[in-house]
């Protein structure tokens, strides 16, 4: 076993400790521990708190590790991670330990040799010590996430290891590696009150990270990040309306539900899609950011200092764990230490970006009034679509002039929308004077692309991104030139870069020209820089003169003066130009000739690169930049010249594509002889293949994508594979391999495949609500509804993931492809009874509300008014109707939709009536056995309560409204009869977990026993099916204590 | 010995014929034998022409007419040997110059023969010194090894194919699942390895067993101390964890095991 490296540790999302012992699986409920296992004599149990000892047991075959953790900690923050660990103490701090799996030691040395920097960083801001007395990584495979934060340990992702030798992946590693410390003071020593409080969480965790990247990586690199940050957060909140950071469940009146632009609950952490929470964080370190420049970074850390020594004082309390709540972070406490330590008022911004979901959208022009010397800003806001709010405050605005750099502070209020800004300078330009920038630095300018009249270089609204917002901002191209040659802002830069994309000049190719050379441009704005520079040479194609853009400049950085068409051998000490020239070729390929081709003497020249590469005098691998070389051959690709739907074969191969293709092979080939790191070739080779046969070089076939997709593969390679299905899925309508993916969501063994497989649906939707589809079926329907109703209960990211894809593909109202819904049941409120309507099969009326909104109501309704009798469709008038009013309500009420008003009182939402209902009736019968009726029944009553629970008052009017909306129909009987094994199935683990973990409260003696002979290996329930490959198979019970 | 050659030439019986040829070596040795006698006798080392002469004398014959004789006019006059082009036929053969003698070596001894049958000259032709020649070669070379090195693995093994129709042309070898697929994910390939400590051998080397480790540190400038500590750990705890005692380091982890109590059994 130890041989196989076969290993178990805890994992989830949120609060998911009760899935492998009984707890108060709360955040908020803290109680100190001691926690014990018994492995495997190979095996080490690394857990959280201080290992007090190690006994053997007395027949010294399996040995007893022993915790003690005297700080009171929440028990959604207790993990293990057992397994045959190598162990490495840290050689600057002692009281650090890493494990990683067998022989990855060495490399678990280099990752990991950074780590005490981080410490030393983080304890030196928050002017406090570490809180726990003792910090373990451990590096496991086929972990839920990247990096999990659990008391005093962190379990990583095992990929995130690399050797010396590896550049790209050094920087993602440590940023992990940070992050996870982050967590470590505000996450799991800092606990939370309430879910509504994780924002304050994330977001100092957040911020902190935030400041090491600073420090770490340099300010360019951290504004960077807070541009891309920032992007995203607008991106995703003007598509999906907004994310709220601290969200208010008061008086449950579901008109005022705060998220009902949403397909799903953020009442529950766990009904969050994953991309709404990773958004939620990314939020939430923003604003961290936005109060920081509010009230100052020295006072925002007095506060962090304060809750920290708060909280380590309540700590030491032993007694009086009343105490303990100081532990606790609330939103509001920690916006009062805000106002005791800074004694500024930031209600404002608290109330415009933590209470309230959207993003700012400004559009901005101006004129320049010659005559009065002023510059005159107009500044709209958009604030009705949705995911954005309206603006009202100040808002900076850099001006840089003939005669330097001026801020101004412009009012936003109600209704003006032009500011006027007096200048400075006289539109006269004094010849051979140097103009004064921002930061202090005097430059030479030609100024003669300049408007005469002007004395405007350019102008920036919002530099410091102190509001989370959009700006489209008009101003001329020679404007953005400048912006981009003389502003020293990162961001200016990158900002600069994408508007000249609009503008296809030999002005705009010249700046870009110069960007790319100069030595002290940051290199992310070069690297955007190749890529503008490739859309502008092919707009610019028909006056494009000289060589193709990049090449000469590629030559003379990187080819040998002697011979200009071999690259140099590999040097990648300057990661600068590494990065550089990593990204070159690829935007170089993406240009394309008057033929809308790719010229030949690019492709050669990429060959080329490919044939001279040289990487044995290089200290470092070259495997990434190889993979982009791959990406550059793929983005050659051009569609090709297609006689009729004639079938692909070799003869009629394209002889550039034959070039490429036979790299693609040689390199493919190589990487099962000699693989790289991370697979990044044959991950790339992957998606080059892909790109061909979509573009019609190449039979279109998934056959080869679905080897590599199978568990036994590198996680990188499947994902790529499975990204190449998805892709066919969408492009070919292949019924068959969606099932084939489907299936695999439902089996594999990895859950982060399981998890990636539905992202990549919903991002690449297969169709969507409003298209026709072969795919869109019924039975379609059926198997997502139930992969989102049962059977993914232990895992809230996959159910979130099924949400999210049901949601895309169907929308919140009922498919399409399902038969209209009936009005043939007729539900008795009062005497909870459902009378079936003598002329009609009993079709409930059904709910075609998003699945997720409110789970309390549609849990239930969601199973059991589903039917699949297509042949008993029945359209009557009343039905359609119905149910387009239903879609048309949507929008702004989505819980109710009125039907005939006669109908309502007789409505009713107990489920196990109409459960009664559904297997008297018709032919599902035959397809069940009683038991698994009855099985079926008794777990979805047991359903039914706990989604009760969380009910609010009101619920009773809205559910009964609900109850009207049609429902996409769920074949009931599959339904049933999968949760209910699924839930069997659970529940037998659980039972087995219970019978072998005693655990007790802190006063009392906490025995934790986890045994671990023989194959017997849990990996608490997430697992479905075994995973033989790496041994890490749940067997049934094979012994007890 | 060549001094004795002279004097027998100027002897008349010096064309006796066979018989004539033999007598003639003995008298010769005969007389240096004798002149080298007398003149030791004298004490010298070196004979003069009197000790000839008395030899001469001695051996019965007539020194006065000795250059008479040689005066005579119808001596025969042995032309010096034609110059005959010897040196034409090895100059075809020689390789390079002959050697001449090491000091050790008395002059009599035949000379060398000619370099090239004794001295080992790698043939090969100039080397190619031209740099994009080099690369070009390199590279096309390092293609043909990898592609020949592919299609022999894909023919001996399983293969998949782009094309339906065709499955030699583009072969590519299986996709085949690890059972621990992190590994050669993750590990640097020998060939990288090999690389690394080629290109760089003192800075630390990440690849290397814990065997080697030491001696890769001991060049590390900075906390080597601390390295080697954690390294000897690592070995204690790899080996057993049961001499974790020996470490500097107090880490739970790196301590003993404890054996369980006596009456903790039931």
């Amino acid at each position: 076993m130890a041989e196989r490296g076969a290993h178990v540790f805890s994992c989830g999302y949120q609060n998911s400790t009760r899935f492998w012992f009984p707890c108060v699986d709360s955040y908020s409920e803290l109680c100190t521990w001691k926690l014990e296992y018994t492995v495997d004599a190979a095996m080490v149990a690394v857990s959280n708190g201080d290992l007090v000892e190690t006994i053997y047991t007395h027949d010294m075959r399996k040995k007893t590790f022993h915790y003690l953790l005297t700080i009171p900690t929440a028990a959604s923050n207790i993990s293990l991670a057992i397994g045959p660990f190598e162990i490495l103490v840290d050689p600057y701090m002692h009281e650090v330990t890493h494990f990683c799996l067998p022989q990855l030691l060495p490399l678990l040395k280099h990752t990991t040799s950074y780590l005490h920097e981080v410490f030393e960083f983080y304890e030196e801001i928050l002017t406090c010590r570490y809180p726990y007395s003792c910090f373990k990584t451990v590096f496991v495979d086929e972990a839920y996430v990247e990096v999990a934060a659990y008391a005093s340990m962190s379990i990583f992702s095992t990929n995130l290891l690399h050797s010396a030798m590896i550049i790209d992946e050094t920087p993602l590693t440590r940023r992990y590696l940070a992050q996870a410390l982050a967590q470590q003071f505000f996450g799991c020593f800092i606990s939370r009150m309430s879910w509504s409080d994780e924002w304050v969480l994330k977001g100092i965790s957040g911020y902190i990270y935030g400041l090491w990247m600073k420090k770490t990586f340099g300010v360019n690199e951290y504004r960077h990040w807070i541009k891309k940050e920032l992007d995203q957060i607008v991106v995703y909140e003007l598509k999906t309306g907004g994310v709220l950071l601290h969200p208010i469940f008061g008086g449950g009146k579901e008109k005022d539900n705060p998220a009902s632009h949403l397909h799903f609950s953020i009442k529950h952490p766990h009904t969050l899609s994953w991309e709404y929470y990773t958004m939620f964080q990314c939020k939430a370190h923003l604003v961290m950011r936005l109060i920081e420049n509010r009230i100052s970074m020295e006072f925002m850390l007095q506060v962090f200092n304060k809750l920290l020594s708060l909280a380590s004082t309540a700590s030491s309390q032993k007694f009086q764990s009343h105490m303990w709540s100081q532990m606790l972070v609330s939103t509001s406490g920690f916006l009062k230490s805000i106002s005791n330590v800074s004694g500024k008022d930031i209600q404002p911004l608290i109330k415009q970006w933590v209470d309230q979901s959207g993003v700012v959208k400004f559009y901005g022009s101006f004129a320049f009034n010659r005559k009065r010397n002023v510059l005159e800003l107009e500044i709209k806001q958009d604030y009705t679509s949705p995911g954005t709010q309206k603006y009202v405050g100040p808002l900076k605005v850099t001006v840089q002039e003939l005669d330097g750099s001026f801020n101004h502070t412009l009012q936003i209020e109600e209704n003006s929308l032009k500011h006027d800004i007096p200048c400075h300078s006289k539109s006269r330009r004094n010849k051979k004077k140097k103009i004064p920038l921002m930061n202090g630095e005097e430059v030479d300018m030609d100024l003669s692309a300049m408007d005469a009249d002007s004395p405007l270089l350019w102008i920036r609204i919002d530099p410091d991104m102190s509001v989370l917002r959009k700006v489209e901002f008009e101003q001329a191209d020679f404007m953005w030139q400048y912006q981009l040659r003389y502003e020293r802002d990162v961001v200016a830069q990158e900002e600069s870069i994408l508007a000249l994309e609009k503008f296809p000049t030999p002005a705009s190719r010249l700046a870009l020209t110069d960007i790319l050379e100069q030595e002290q441009c940051f290199y992310r704005v070069r690297m955007l820089a190749c890529f503008c520079l490739a859309k502008i040479a092919n707009s610019m194609v028909s006056t494009w003169t000289g060589p193709p853009a990049m090449k000469s400049l590629f030559t003379r950085m990187f080819c040998c003066k002697s011979c200009p068409n071999i690259v140099k051998t590999n040097n990648f000490m300057n990661f600068q130009s590494y990065f550089l020239q990593k990204t070159m070729p690829v935007a170089m390929a993406l240009l394309r000739d008057v033929h809308n081709l790719c010229p030949k003497e690019v492709l050669t020249f990429i060959l080329d690169l490919i044939k001279y590469n040289d990487n044995r005098k290089n200290k470092f691998s070259d495997n990434y930049y190889r993979a982009e070389l791959i990406d550059a051959l793929a983005n050659s690709v051009t569609p090709a010249v297609s006689v009729n739907n004639e079938v692909r074969t070799l003869d009629n191969l394209n002889p550039d594509v034959r070039l490429i293709l036979e790299e693609i092979t040689r390199f493919l080939n190589m990487e099962k002889l000699l693989p790289s790191y991370r697979h990044t070739i044959t991950v790339s080779c992957l998606k080059a293949i892909r790109i061909l046969q979509k573009n019609g070089h190449v039979p279109s076939d998934p056959a080869l994508f679905k080897t590599y997709a199978e568990y036994g593969h590198f996680v990188d390679i499947r994902i790529a594979a499975l990204e190449a299905v998805v892709d066919y899925t969408k492009v070919d309508r292949s019924y068959e391999e969606l099932q084939w993916l489907l299936n695999m969501v439902q089996n594999d063994p990895v859950p982060y495949v399981r998890h990636k497989i539905l992202n990549m649906l919903t991002r690449n939707p297969p169709f969507t609500k409003n298209m026709e589809s072969p795919l869109c079926n019924e039975a379609l329907v059926d198997q997502l509804w139930k992969l989102m109703n049962s059977g993914t209960s232990h895992d809230w990211r996959l159910r979130c993931g099924a949400v999210d894809l049901y949601f895309t593909l169907f929308g919140l109202s009922r498919p399409s492809c399902l038969p209209l819904p009936e009005l043939g049941l007729v539900l008795n409120l009062k005497e909870k009874k459902a009378v079936l309507n003598p002329t009609i099969i009993p079709e409930s009326v059904a709910n075609s509300q998003e699945p997720m909104n409110n789970p309390n109501n549609h849990g239930q309704l969601i199973g059991f008014q589903s039917t699949e009798d297509d042949h008993l469709v029945k359209e009557t008038a009343s039905s359609v109707s119905v149910h387009q009013q239903g879609v048309k309500r949507k929008a702004d009420m989505p819980l109710g939709s009125p039907l005939e008003p006669g109908q309502i009182p007789e409505k009713n939402e107990d489920s196990k009536v109409k459960l009664k209902i559904r297997f008297s009736n018709s032919q599902e019968e035959e397809e069940i056995d009683m038991d698994t009726v009855h099985d079926s029944q008794a777990f979805i009553y047991h359903h039914l309560n706990m989604l009760e629970r969380p009910s609010t008052p009101g619920k009773e009017q809205s559910s009964l409204e609900l109850n009207m909306l049609p429902v996409p129909a769920a074949p009931l009987s599959v339904f049933s009869k999968e949760s209910n094994s699924s839930k069997h199935s659970d529940h037998h683990h659980h039972h087995h977990h219970e019978h072998k973990k005693k655990k007790k409260k802190h006063k009392h003696k906490h025995k934790h026993k986890h045994k671990h002979d023989s194959k017997e290996k849990e990996k608490e329930p997430f697992t479905f099916s075994n995973s033989p490959a790496s041994g890490r198979s749940i067997r049934s019970p094979s012994l007890s204590d | 010995m060549p001094r004795a050659a002279t004097h027998a030439r100027r002897r008349p019986w010096i064309q006796d014929g066979g018989h004539g040829v033999q007598r003639l070596g003995h008298d010769v040795s005969e007389i240096g034998r004798s002149a080298k006698s007398y003149c030791e006798h004298t004490a010298r080392t070196q004979p003069t022409l009197s000790d000839i002469v008395v030899t001469l004398v001695e051996m019965g014959f007539n020194v006065e007419t000795l250059p008479a004789y040689a005066k005579r006019s119808q001596r025969m006059v042995i032309t010096a040997p034609p110059v005959t082009n010897q040196p034409v036929t090895p100059k075809a053969l020689t390789a390079g110059q002959n050697k001449p003698h090491p000091s050790h070596i008395p002059g009599h001894f035949p000379e060398f023969p000619d370099p090239h049958t004794y001295i080992k000259t790698p043939t090969y032709r100039e080397p190619v010194s031209d740099y994009q020649i080099l690369r070009e070669k390199a590279a096309s070379q390092r293609r043909d090894v990898e592609r020949a090195l592919t299609r022999f693995m894909a023919k001996t093994g399983e293969t998949q194919s782009l094309f339906k129709d065709d499955v030699s042309t583009f072969p590519l070898i299986a996709a085949r699942p690890f059972t621990i697929p992190y590994l050669t994910a993750l590990l640097p390939s020998e060939l990288e390895m090999q690389q690394m400590e080629e290109t760089d051998s003192s800075e630390q080397d990440d690849q290397t067993d814990t065997e080697n480790l030491p001696l890769h540190m001991s060049t590390d400038d900075s906390g080597a101390e601390k390295e080697n500590a954690s390294v000897l750990q690592q070995n204690a705890s790899l080996s057993g964890s049961r001499n974790g005692e020996e470490s500097l380091i107090d880490n739970p982890y790196l301590r003993p095991v404890k054996k369980p109590k006596i009456r903790r059994k039931k």
